[in-house]
């Protein structure tokens, strides 16, 4: 769901980025306050593994395909919506400046929508759900997949703010095939964490490690 | 346990590895945004498939444009798939630089104000 710079007026874009700085401003501060020293490497890993799964296009039928995105997996492992902001505003930016995936002046919009959203939205579905069900899988699954549709949905709405899309029908496309796509980053997220949790337990956040059978 | 230097191999050869895949492997079906694109601009059933020659209409007026060094992930048609990894391990090994720097170097320039405390 990156938005490409045709889609959305340059003023908007604008407003979108002076949103997405604030958060950003705060990132950092979790950087330098909060993101432990040892968890460096995972950090690092985890943008260069999101960088690639997002490159990785599966097809959802319909005509349409989709990746993981991330920003569940970064905010449930490192145990901060924060977290999301961080690593994916970074890979967005290398996204849009080198491969123009994803616009410039509409960055700070597609960063408001894959980092803050689907960090939020990943990060508290998760807590919510684990306390509940005490489940580490079905809680990352629903997470995950909930950090898809949201910002998918929040996207549909910037597009009929920019008047590229009719609100109904872009709330009903995009939230269709995202609520496929959303499987996919379900499942990827869950692998990551199984993945991650099995080979160094010490770098995931101890809200998850107490579920994930580490 | 996995030492950090084994944990940070590991995981950039498995993401190189996702990437390179992905550059043979990847669906060239529109992702769900450009899906919509297509589907509201009349190209594209929403439940159907997508047509070979579906392009999106882009109103560039009051827009922004920007030429990237490496568009679409390739280097360019004459390179194929060789490009396409190229591209992607620049990419995958700049992801993995820039957050590792950003990430450092706000822990060191934090360090000597905490020490001040």
């Amino acid at each position: 769901m990156h938005i490409p710079d045709a889609f959305i007026p340059i003023w908007q874009g604008a407003i979108y980025w002076i949103i997405a700085l604030v958060f950003i401003a705060l990132a950092l501060r979790w950087a330098r306050n909060d993101m432990n020293e040892e968890k460096l490497p995972l950090v690092a890993v985890l943008a260069a593994g999101i960088f690639a799964l997002q490159s990785f296009n599966l097809p959802v039928s319909m005509g349409t395909s989709g990746h993981l995105v991330g920003g569940a997996l970064a905010a449930i492992i490192l145990g901060s919506p924060f977290a999301a902001v961080f690593i994916l505003t970074l890979v967005l930016i290398v996204q849009a400046v080198l491969f123009g995936d994803g616009g410039i002046t509409v960055l700070g919009a597609n960063i408001i929508n894959m980092g803050v959203i689907g960090g939020f939205v990943g990060f508290y579905t998760f807590k919510g759900l684990i306390s509940a069900t005490k489940s580490m899988p079905v809680s990352v699954f629903f997470a995950a997949w909930l950090a898809c549709l949201i910002p998918a949905l929040a996207c549909a709405v910037e597009m009929f703010l920019a008047g590229t899309f009719p609100l109904t029908e872009g709330l009903v496309a995009m939230g269709i095939y995202h609520a496929i796509i959303g499987v996919i980053e379900g499942f990827v997220t869950i692998a990551v964490i199984y993945l991650v949790t099995s080979v160094r337990p010490d770098l995931v956040d101890t809200g998850v490690k107490a579920t994930a059978g580490a | 346990m996995m030492d950090n230097k084994t944990f940070i191999i590991a995981g950039i050869v498995i993401a190189l590895l996702i990437g390179a895949v992905a550059v043979f492997m990847a669906s060239g079906d529109p992702d769900g945004l450009e899906s919509t694109a297509l589907v509201v601009q009349g190209h594209k059933e929403l439940t159907g498939a997508t047509p070979e020659d579906a392009e999106i209409e882009e109103d560039l007026t009051g827009k922004f444009s920007y030429e990237s060094p490496m568009p679409d992930y390739s280097l360019g048609e004459a390179m194929g798939s060789t490009g396409g990894i190229i591209a992607i391990v620049i990419g995958t090994i700049l992801a993995f630089l820039v957050v590792l720097g950003f990430a450092y170097g706000i822990k060191v320039a934090g360090k000597p104000a905490k020490q001040n405390q």
